[in-house]
C-alpha cells in the first residue's frame, strides 16, 4: 500500500491547522461563562408540518439573531433578563412574534401561517436578501419548487435543474439540457446530491429531462464556489436537492397531466403531529402511442416498428417523531429510463436509471447541540440488451455507494456556530460488464472490471463574528480515499463578510476540494453510458482550488444586486485518448489523460422580489482554458467545449391577481465552442471497400470554432381555480416563442446531384460541401393541468 | 459508440421532422496539401501504393472525375520498398485493380510475397524534397472455418421469401493481441460491403469468433465474407477513418485524429500495411 498523503497536504497549511486547532478549544472554553440564556427549537409550516430551512429568528431586545439549519432547527443564546421577544419571520409567511420570560432557557417550536398574504408579497425565494446579505456565504444559488412552477417549462415540464440553469454563474450544455457547467467545470464535477444521497446520472431522456419530480421537491441550494466545510467530493459545484417531507396535519394530494408525462403525489399524517408520508410517481406515456401505433401495422410488411420509450420515477419519504429530541426519516428515489425494440428475430433492450435511499436521524442533545445523522445508499446502472435467435448480448456498467455520515451544529455563542462531523463512503464499481457469445456456449465473449474504493472526510467550521461589521466562516475538511492506494487531503475553506453599510457587504471566499471519482465520458451530451471509475494508482484525486470576492448590495426592500469575480484552478483534470474505446475495455485506464485547466470570470446578478413584477437579471463573463496534456495539442492550451464568454438570463414574473400570472425568460449565451475538421482526404481503401471521397481530417488545436450564439425567449402563463375540492391551475408554456434554431451541432456535408445512386465502389464526386447546423426544437408550446386537494 | 446510433436516429428523425437543419457560413482558415499515403501489400498482388494530398474542407471538387483525380494525385515522387536485402522502386505509372476498382498511381510489377517473417520498408522522395517513411509486415491469414447459413426456426410468414443468415466461425490464437477487419459483401465483390468493421480479440473467451448478417438472404444469393488479419497500425488507422467520419454526422461521437503509420518531414498522413485476407464464397441454399 502506498500513502501519497504528503503531497496533498502543503507545508504553508500545516501551522494554519495548528492555529484553527487551538482557536477552537479556546472557543469552548468561552463557552463556560455563565449568565447566558438559550433558546432553541424548529419552526415548522403551520398547514403542512414541513420544516422550514433558513428561517430568520431574531430577538427584539438584543437584536441579535439566528436562523434554522437544513432541518429547521435554531438556537440562539441572550442575555439572561426579565422578558425576551423573538421574531420568526419566513419569506412568504405572516411573521411570528412571541414574548417569553427571560430567565431560563428555553425550547419555542414556532408554526408559521403563509394565509393572509398579499399575493404579490408572496416571495418564492426562501432566504430573505437581508439574511444572504449579512451571510458569509456567497456563491450559492436557491431554487424553490414554487419558484419553478411560475416559470416557462420545457414540453410543460417543470425541472428544478434546468430553472437553476436561469442563475449566473451556472451554464447548461446546450439546447434542452440539464448538464450544469459551473465556473469552468465540466457536469461530472458537479456533487448532486437528493436527500443527502448521491445522485450519480440526474438525467432522463440524454438530459432533456432531469430526474427530479418538481411535486417531491422542497427546495434546492448550489454552491459554485466558498464551499462550506460539510461539503467535499467534487471539485466545482455542491447541488443540495431536499425532499418535502409531507404533511403531517391532513391527507392531501396533488398531480398534473402534461403532453409529455402524468404526475401524482399524495401525503398525510400517519400519526398527527407525530409523522407524515408523502409519495409521488410520475411517468411518461409516449410509449403506450407508439405501442399502439405498432400493434395496428402489425401486417404491414412495409412498416417499419417503432421503438418504445418511456421513463419514470417515484419519490417516497415517511418521517416519524420519536419525541422532542427525535426524529426519524425515511426517504427513497427509484427511476428509470427503458427504450426497447422488438421484431421477430431481435430484441434490443436499453435501461438505466438511479436508485437512492436515506435513512437519516435527527438528535437534539440539549439547546445548543443538534445532530444529523444518515445512512444513504446510493446506485446508478445501465443495461444494454440484445438477443438475436440463438444468440445474445449484455452491456452494462454500475456504481453503489453506502455511506454513514454524522453532522454535529453546536450553537457556542451568538458570535460562533460551529459544525462538525464526519463521513464514509463505500463506493463499487461495475466497470464495463459485458457478456455475449451464442445460446449453446460455442462462442463467449466477456470483459469488465470490478472496483471498489473507501472514500471518507472530517471536517470542522465555525461561523464567527468578529464585531458588527466582519464576519467570518473558517473550516478545514480532512478527507481521503483508499483502494490499491490511498490518496489523503486537506482542503481548507474560509469565507468573509464585510458590511461597509447596512445595505453593503464585500465578501471574499476561497475553498480547495477533492474529487476522488470521476466520470468517463467523451461526448458532450450526457449518455446513460457514462460511467463512473475511483482513483487508482494512476488516476490521481482531481483537486481545485477557488477565490473568490465581490459585493452584495440591497437596495431598498426588495432589490439585491450581486457581483462576484472568481478564479478556479483545476489540477488533475482527466480527458480521453483520440477515439478512446470507453464501452468496454479491461484496459480503461490507458485511455486516460491528465492535465489541468483554469476558470475565471465575472458574474452579475439582480434581483427584484417587490410589487406585481418580480425577478432577475444575470449576466456571467468567463474564460476556461485546459493544458498540460501530454497527447493533445502538444501540451498547449487549448479550449473545452463549455468555454462560453458571455451568458445572460432574464427572468420576469408578473403576478395580475390571484388567478393569472405571466412569466418570461430570455437566455443569451455565446455558442459552445466545436472542433471542425479543416480538411479532408480521399480514402480509397482497401480492396473490397467503399471509396470515401471526404473524410473528414480534425486537426489541432482542437475546438477553435464557435458555434452560432443561442437565445431563447420562453413564455409562461398561469391560470388558477379555485374549486369547492381544492386548487387546480392550467399551465400553459411557449418554448422558444420566436422559433430560434439554435445550434445543437454543425455537419459538414456532402452534396450530390438530385439523381445520385451511391450503389457501387468507386469515385463518386459530390458537387460541393456545405456547412449545416442541426437545430433540435422549433417554437413548442404546451399544456399542463395541474390540481391539488 | 454503438448505441448512440439509437439516439441519433431518434434526434434526426425529430430535425428532418421539424425541418432544423439549415446551411450556414463557416469561415475555415487555409489547409491541406497535406501527403497522404495508401500503401495495402497484398500478397500475390503488384506492390502499388496512391500518394494524394488533402484538401482545405470547402476546395471546389472538379465535377470530370479525371480532373478530381488530376487534382489530389502526387506525381514524380521517387518511392521504394525494400524487405530484406530486396528493393523494389515503385514507379509512377497508374495501376488499375478492376476487380475492385481501385486506382493507383505508383506500381511495380513485380508481385508480393506470402513473406510473413520479414519487414517491409517503405521510403518515398517527394518532389519539393521532403520525405516519407513507414514499415509494417505481412500477418499471416487467418482462415474462416465455417460459414453456417440458417434460416429462422419458426416461420415467420408462410407467404414469404424464406431469408437466411450467414454466421461466420474463426478460429482466433488466444496467445496474442489480434485485430480483424470484417467485411462482406452481398452478391458481387465490386460492390459496397453489407458490412465493414475492425475490431480487436479483447474479450474473446474461448478462442472462437463469429461475425452474422441478419436474416435477409434468399436462395441463391452469393454472400462474399472477408476476414482481415491486420496489424494494430492499420487498425489504428482504419478505426480513426470510420470514427472521423462518424463524427462529422453524430453529434454523440466525438471528434479526433486519424491516426497514421506514416512519418516523414512532409509532416504526412496514411498507412502502409501487409493485407492478409481470407474470403470465402458461400452461395445461399435450404
Amino acid at each position: 500500500m502506498r500513502v501519497n498523503s504528503s503531497s496533498y497536504i502543503p507545508n504553508v497549511v500545516k501551522p494554519e491547522i495548528m492555529k484553527l486547532t487551538f482557536s477552537l478549544s479556546l472557543l469552548f472554553v468561552v463557552h463556560l461563562i455563565y449568565g447566558q440564556v438559550t433558546i432553541s427549537g424548529t419552526v415548522r409550516d403551520g398547514e403542512t408540518g414541513e420544516t422550514l430551512i433558513g428561517a430568520t429568528v431574531f430577538i427584539e431586545e438584543s437584536g441579535s439573531g439566528s436562523s434554522t439549519n437544513a432541518y429547521g432547527f435554531y438556537s440562539l443564546e441572550t442575555e439572561s433578563q426579565d422578558s425576551i421577544t423573538l421574531v420568526y419571520s419566513y419569506v412568504g409567511y405572516q411573521s411570528e412574534r412571541k414574548r417569553i420570560g427571560g430567565r431560563e432557557s428555553r425550547v419555542i417550536d414556532v408554526d408559521l401561517s403563509g394565509e393572509g398574504i398579499d399575493l404579490e408579497e408572496v416571495v418564492v425565494q426562501s432566504n430573505s436578501f437581508r439574511e444572504q446579505l449579512r451571510s458569509t456565504q456567497m456563491s450559492v444559488e436557491n431554487i424553490t419548487t414554487a419558484e419553478a412552477k411560475l416559470l416557462p417549462a420545457f414540453f410543460g415540464e417543470v425541472d428544478i435543474l434546468k430553472t437553476i440553469q436561469l442563475k449566473p454563474g451556472i451554464a447548461s450544455g446546450s439546447e434542452g439540457r440539464t448538464g450544469l457547467f459551473v465556473r469552468g467545470g465540466s457536469p461530472d464535477q458537479n456533487l448532486i446530491v437528493l436527500d443527502e444521497a448521491v445522485v450519480y446520472n440526474p438525467n432522463h431522456l440524454f438530459g432533456f429531462f432531469s430526474t427530479f419530480n418538481a411535486d417531491a421537491v422542497k427546495n434546492v441550494e448550489i454552491y459554485k464556489g466558498g464551499f462550506p466545510a460539510e461539503y467535499g467530493g467534487r471539485v466545482s459545484s455542491v447541488i443540495d436537492v431536499k425532499l418535502r417531507d409531507g404533511n403531517d396535519k391532513k391527507f392531501s394530494g396533488s398531480g398534473g397531466i402534461g403532453l409529455i408525462t402524468s404526475r401524482l403525489t399524495l401525503e398525510g399524517p400517519l400519526i398527527e403531529d407525530k409523522s407524515s408520508f408523502i409519495v409521488s410517481g410520475r411517468r411518461t406515456y409516449v410509449d403506450v402511442f407508439t405501442r399502439a401505433v405498432n400493434r395496428a401495422n402489425e401486417d404491414n410488411e412495409d412498416f417499419n416498428a417503432i421503438p418504445n420509450y418511456y421513463f419514470y420515477d417515484f419519490n417516497a419519504k415517511v418521517n416519524y417523531s420519536l419525541g422532542e429530541r427525535d426524529r426519524l426519516f425515511l426517504s427513497g428515489y427509484f427511476g428509470r429510463d427503458k427504450f426497447s425494440f422488438e421484431d421477430e428475430v431481435f430484441t434490443f433492450g436499453f435501461d438505466w436509471g438511479n436508485a437512492t435511499g436515506t435513512a437519516r436521524w435527527n438528535h437534539i442533545f440539549n439547546q445548543k447541540l443538534f445532530s444529523n445523522t444518515t445512512f444513504t445508499f446510493s446506485d446508478y446502472d445501465y443495461e444494454i440488451s440484445n438477443e438475436l435467435t440463438g444468440f445474445s448480448f449484455s452491456l452494462g456498467s454500475s456504481v453503489r455507494d453506502i455511506s454513514l455520515k454524522s453532522d454535529f451544529y453546536y450553537a457556542l455563542s451568538n458570535s460562533h456556530d460551529i459544525k462538525f462531523g464526519a463521513n464514509v463512503i463505500r463506493h463499487q464499481f461495475d466497470v464495463g460488464r459485458l457478456k455475449a457469445g451464442s445460446d449453446d456456449g460455442e462462442v463467449s465473449f466477456s470483459a469488465g472490471e470490478q472496483l471498489t474504493g473507501l472514500q471518507f472526510g472530517a471536517y470542522v467550521s465555525d461561523e464567527m463574528n468578529w464585531g458588527d461589521r466582519l464576519k467570518a466562516n473558517l473550516g478545514l475538511r480532512f478527507s481521503g480515499f483508499h483502494n490499491e492506494t490511498t490518496y489523503l487531503g486537506l482542503e481548507p475553506r474560509a469565507a468573509f463578510n464585510y458590511s461597509l453599510t447596512d445595505n453593503l457587504s464585500l465578501k471574499a471566499s476561497y475553498a480547495r476540494m477533492m474529487q476522488y471519482v470521476h466520470l468517463v465520458s467523451t461526448a458532450s451530451l450526457a449518455l446513460p453510458t457514462d460511467i463512473w471509475y475511483p482513483s487508482t494508482e494512476t488516476v490521481r484525486p482531481q483537486i481545485s482550488n477557488q477565490v473568490a470576492v465581490g459585493g452584495a448590495l440591497l437596495l431598498g426592500d426588495g432589490y439585491y444586486l450581486t457581483n462576484e469575480y472568481y478564479y478556479k484552478k483545476l489540477d488533475n483534470q482527466i480527458e480521453f485518448a483520440n477515439f478512446a474505446e470507453l464501452f468496454a475495455n479491461d484496459n480503461l485506464e490507458e485511455e486516460f489523460l491528465f492535465g489541468e485547466g483554469y476558470g475565471y470570470g465575472m458574474e452579475l446578478g439582480f434581483e427584484k422580489k417587490v410589487g406585481k413584477l418580480q425577478g432577475w437579471l444575470g449576466y456571467t463573463l468567463s474564460y476556461v482554458r485546459r493544458r498540460e496534456f501530454a497527447s493533445i495539442n502538444g501540451g498547449n492550451e487549448f479550449f473545452p467545449v463549455f468555454d462560453r464568454r458571455h451568458d445572460f438570463t432574464a427572468v420576469g414574473i408578473y403576478k395580475f391577481n390571484k388567478k393569472y400570472s405571466l412569466s418570461a425568460t430570455w437566455v443569451y449565451g455565446t455558442g459552445d465552442r466545436v472542433w471542425v475538421p479543416v480538411s479532408r482526404i480521399v480514402h480509397q481503401g482497401a480492396p473490397g471497400a467503399d471509396v470515401e471521397p471526404f473524410v473528414t481530417q480534425y486537426q489541432e488545436p482542437r475546438n477553435e470554432f464557435r458555434q452560432p450564439a443561442y437565445h431563447r425567449l420562453d413564455l409562461g402563463l398561469v391560470i388558477n381555480f379555485f374549486p369547492s375540492w381544492g386548487e387546480s391551475d392550467l399551465t400553459i408554456s411557449v418554448y422558444n416563442v420566436y422559433d430560434r434554431r439554435n445550434p445543437f451541432f454543425i455537419t459538414l456535408q456532402p452534396e450530390f446531384p438530385d439523381d445520385f445512386e451511391d450503389q457501387t465502389v468507386g469515385l463518386e464526386v459530390p458537387q460541393g460541401i456545405t456547412a449545416e447546423q442541426v437545430s433540435l426544437f422549433p417554437i413548442l408550446p404546451s399544456v399542463t393541468w395541474n390540481f391539488k386537494f | 459508440m454503438k448505441n448512440s446510433k439509437y439516439i441519433f436516429a431518434f434526434l434526426a428523425l425529430l430535425a428532418a421532422a421539424c425541418d432544423l437543419t439549415q446551411e450556414i457560413d463557416l469561415e475555415l482558415p487555409d489547409a491541406g496539401g497535406q501527403p497522404v499515403v495508401e500503401c495495402y501489400l497484398e500478397p500475390g498482388e503488384p506492390y502499388r501504393l496512391l500518394l494524394t494530398r488533402s484538401s482545405a474542407y470547402f476546395d471546389d471538387f472538379p465535377q470530370d472525375p479525371q480532373e478530381f483525380i488530376d487534382q489530389i494525385l502526387i506525381d514524380s515522387a521517387e518511392i521504394e520498398i525494400r524487405r530484406g536485402a530486396e528493393t523494389i522502386p515503385l514507379d509512377n505509372v497508374a495501376n488499375i485493380d478492376f476487380d475492385f476498382s481501385k486506382l493507383y498511381n505508383y506500381s511495380s510489377t513485380e508481385l508480393v510475397p506470402y513473406d510473413t517473417l520479414s519487414d517491409f520498408e517503405l521510403f518515398i522522395l517527394l518532389p519539393d524534397g521532403s520525405s516519407i517513411e513507414a514499415s509494417t509486415m505481412i500477418l499471416p491469414v487467418v482462415p474462416i472455418d465455417s460459414v453456417v447459413i440458417e434460416f429462422p426456426e419458426e416461420e415467420v410468414d408462410p407467404d414469404s421469401i424464406p431469408k437466411a443468415r450467414a454466421l461466420t466461425y474463426i478460429s482466433d490464437n488466444p496467445t496474442q493481441v489480434n485485430y480483424y477487419r470484417r467485411m462482406y459483401h452481398w452478391n458481387s465483390l465490386d460492390s459496397i460491403p453489407e458490412q465493414d468493421f475492425v475490431t480487436s480479440d479483447d474479450f474473446v473467451d474461448n478462442g472462437t469468433l463469429v461475425f452474422g448478417t441478419g436474416f435477409d438472404y434468399p436462395v441463391g444469393d452469393t454472400l462474399y465474407n472477408s476476414i482481415f488479419h491486420m496489424t494494430e497500425d492499420y487498425y489504428n488507422y482504419q478505426l480513426s477513418i470510420f470514427n472521423s467520419i462518424a463524427a462529422n454526422a453524430n453529434p454523440f461521437a466525438p471528434p479526433g485524429l486519424i491516426e497514421s503509420n506514416v512519418r516523414g518531414s512532409s509532416d504526412p498522413l496514411g498507412i502502409f500495411t501487409g493485407l492478409s485476407i481470407y474470403r470465402d464464397t458461400t452461395i445461399v441454399e435450404e
